[in-house]
């Protein structure tokens, strides 16, 4: 039999079912009390550092972060169910998006104790804010391409060179920025790149907007203009920042929020077929299905790391079954399949209404805006073609 | 408010860190695999069967040999009750079973014969000698199309809704009319026409049975197809590897290997989305409120699976791989044969996008994640 690209499913038990139903509850709650309008793609659009800080609160920030770190504590498949119910409804989630998905990670792999005991506490209670400074106006698919110069001085760094496409910067506190701390050697492009913990608020920082194509201020490009990073604020080891950058990426990219964007619109759109205002589609039936699909896969992943994190911490470690995956191209084949499928959603809604639609119902207002951010999908986190390249390679092929 | 200044460094030396474990000791989660045993002798008894078998031809006849290896191992009656003279295992052993005998296009009945005929005899209390069987479900006047293997079959379950009744008879074939036929695999696929004296003399089972063979047969036709797409994947893959083509193996262009992980992408959605039905039948015996949903998930995936695998792997292998000489066929003629049996990929789509409008806004998720649109109620009370 061939190598599995995904790993075997698991099912979830009664612990993690009424932790969903904790959240689902609260959430029910908030939205009964208009603290928040339930929208699509919210993990980039909808900012709400009063939501963050309430999540906080209850112990669904820093899930995974030790206690002695002022987090939880608790697994990765406790955070993943977290999510899940936090997406499924649309929530205010981008404010600590990019700090829990991958900055508070990197702090406890990578991070020096001082550091972890100076960003964690506060990212777990959802007041420090972090975004992510990687592409650059010449550098997308290609990141090692980065000229972003990091420069030996006394006691730190001088970053300069400017960092695109970095949300929420204009909001944020801090970023990881990957520069490059040794000149490129053509023969290994992946050497000489580093990254530093940056105080967004700095002088020799400016942040401009980019308006995307709906109006929206989400991207900003951030202008690193010789500002000194302390020496005490440099993540990892110098020379080392891609294999830091790309060791986090099963978590980036087999996530929830990978095939869960446009989950509004598809609720919207069973309602509408419920009540007559839309034909009922089978359609329907096959765009539920992929995402009912896409959760097995995407769940069995966040547990197949979680055991590769339990290894590599000297625990128990991954079980022979999922042993013979290997996540990176399993997540690869999520986030594909499943940013196909937002996209697929919202163009099949888009199909199925007429110009006549209501320009002020709930469901036309979601749609209009999955049409606008679906391009993104697609894109971010590396792009579809660049992960199927990554299957290939999962294959055997390159 | 303003936001709250990054703190600044005090420098301190880096300890090792401690992963922090779940707050209470309870499981997170199970993990519903088949017998790993089972599944290494399944193995090495179907990869044996391909290298040993006769060469692809367009008809399958059945596999007199072959099926009685898998007797003397106890595999023809793998999922019937230790009781019954079966094995006892479950339906994560008969996926597994199902899936391997499908990728190395083993001419047997199994799932006709062990997971829906022996089924139905247990369920009706009837006796079950362990000839080989089929099954079908006759109409109103006693006739049944597309009756795979009826030929073969030393007798055939009949599972006949007779007005508000279902009733099972175990027939003798020579009791019947069975007139021969091809499915597009190539595999027996008759017409039988029952004396409706035997099939009123069926005995009367619960409604619920009538239900579970549609889900069953559909669930089993879903583990046989991504059986059949793990080695359509393996053949494409060696085949893109070895085929040269200006100066290079053609899975070395871009164009060929983004065809070849969509093959690869489609394959394992539809095997999650499979492995979660059999998973869920297995832990509840088919009780679970939520397994019209699951077997859907599943049949849906599949069936939109199998249009993207078998286009591509033909696509991938060229015209080679549209001879009669050539292994792919006896992989993607049944693929395509079975995502249409136990209901259309249509028909269970419609039946999915039922289950979605009536969940509605609020219960679309519960529907996704238990199969079950839970009212409001259970997850307010869960507080």
């Amino acid at each position: 039999m061939p190598r599995p690209l995904i790993p075997p499913i698991v099912t979830e038990q009664p612990a993690l079912t009424e932790l969903r139903h904790e959240v689902r509850a609260f959430l029910a709650e908030q939205i009964r009390a208009g603290a928040f309008v339930p929208h699509v793609d919210t993990w980039l659009t909808r900012w709400d550092r009063d939501f963050t800080r309430e999540l906080g609160r209850r112990g669904w920030l820093g899930m995974v972060v030790p206690p002695e770190y002022g987090g939880q504590g608790r697994s990765y498949l406790e955070r993943f169910v977290v999510t899940e119910e936090l997406l499924v409804v649309g929530a205010p989630v981008a404010a600590h998006w990019i700090a829990e998905r991958q900055i508070g990670p990197s702090l406890m792999r990578y991070g020096t104790e001082e550091q972890k005991q100076a960003f964690l506490p506060g990212i777990s209670r959802g007041e420090i804010v972090f975004g992510i400074g990687m592409s650059e106006p010449d550098s997308g698919s290609d990141l090692a391409s980065v000229r972003t110069r990091a420069e030996r001085v006394d006691g730190g760094w001088r970053l300069t060179g400017t960092k695109v496409w970095t949300s929420g910067a204009h909001e944020a506190d801090g970023f990881f920025a990957l520069a490059r701390s040794a000149p490129l050697d053509p023969a290994h492009r992946h050497d000489g790149l580093s990254q530093f913990i940056v105080d967004l608020h700095a002088p020799e920082i400016e942040i401009r907007p980019i308006i995307s194509m709906g109006g929206d201020h989400h991207f900003n490009e951030v202008h690193l203009g010789g500002v000194v990073i302390p020496d005490e604020r440099v993540l990892g080891q110098i020379g080392d920042g891609w294999s830091q950058v790309t060791s986090e990426l099963g978590f980036e990219r087999s996530g929830p929020e990978r095939f869960l964007s446009t989950f509004q619109l598809l609720a919207a759109a069973a309602s509408a077929m419920n009540e007559g205002s839309l034909p009922l589609d089978a359609g329907l039936g096959r765009h539920v299905a992929r995402v009912a699909a896409l959760h097995h896969m995407s769940f069995a992943i966040s547990s197949a790391l979680e055991e590769q994190t339990e290894s590599d911490a000297g625990g128990p470690g991954a079980s022979a079954a999922s042993g013979a995956v290997d996540v990176d191209t399993a997540a690869a084949a999520v986030k594909v399949l499943g940013t196909t499928e937002e996209g697929d959603i919202t163009d099949y809604v888009d199909t199925l209404t007429a110009s006549g639609w209501p320009r002020g119902d709930e469901l036309f207002s979601l749609l209009e805006a999955a049409i606008l951010q679906r391009p993104g999908f697609t894109l971010r986190g590396g792009t579809n073609e660049i992960l199927r390249g990554v299957i290939a390679r999962g294959l055997g092929l390159r | 408010m303003a936001d709250p200044v990054l703190p600044t460094p005090t420098p301190t030396p880096n300890p090792t860190w401690a992963r922090a474990t779940p707050a209470d000791g309870r499981p997170l989660t199970s993990h519903p695999v088949a017998d790993p045993d089972l599944v290494d002798v399944l193995v090495d008894l179907f990869d044996d069967y391909r290298s040993s078998r006769p060469g692809p031809s367009v008809n399958l006849a059945f596999d007199a040999d072959l099926w009685g290896r898998l007797d003397a191992l106890g595999l023809t009656r793998l999922s019937a009750s230790e009781a019954s003279g079966g094995s006892g295992a479950g339906w994560l052993e008969a996926a597994a079973l199902l899936g391997i005998a499908a990728g190395a296009a083993a001419a047997v009945p199994v799932a006709e014969h062990d997971v829906l005929a022996a089924w139905l005899l247990e369920s009706a209390g009837l006796p079950n000698d362990g000839r080989l069987r089929t099954v079908c479900r006759p109409d109103p006047s006693g006739v049944a199309i597309n009756v795979t293997w009826a030929s073969d079959a030393a007798s055939i379950v009949a599972l006949w809704e007779d007005r508000d009744e279902w009733r099972v008879a175990d027939v003798a074939s020579g009791r019947s009319e069975i007139t021969a036929g091809r499915n597009l695999a190539g595999e027996p696929c008759d017409t039988v026409v029952f004396d409706l004296d035997d099939l009123e003399g069926g005995v009367v089972v619960d409604h619920s049975i009538g239900e579970q063979f549609h889900l069953r047969g559909a669930l089993a036709r879903s583990a046989q197809v991504v059986g059949g797409m793990d080695r359509v994947l393996e053949i494409v893959v060696a085949h893109v590897t070895e085929r040269t083509q200006f100066g290079r193996p053609i899975g070395r262009f871009q164009a060929v290997q983004h065809l070849v992980a969509d093959i690869a992408m489609e394959a394992a959605l539809a095997r999650s989305a499979t492995d979660a039905a059999v998973a869920r039948a297995a832990a509840s015996d088919w009780s679970d409120p939520g397994m019209l949903f699951a077997v859907g998930v599943a049949k849906s995936c599949v069936g939109h699976a199998a249009s993207v695998v078998v286009r591509g792997a033909h696509q991938a292998l060229g015209a080679i791989g549209t001879t009669r000489e050539h292994e792919l066929h006896l992989l993607t003629k049944p693929i395509l044969c079975r995502r249409s049996e136990f209901g259309s990929v249509h028909e269970w789509d419609e039946t999915l996008a039922e289950l979605a409008s009536s969940a509605g806004h609020d219960r679309l998720w519960p529907l996704v994640l238990t199969g079950r649109a839970a009212p409001p109620s259970v997850s307010r009370s869960a507080t």
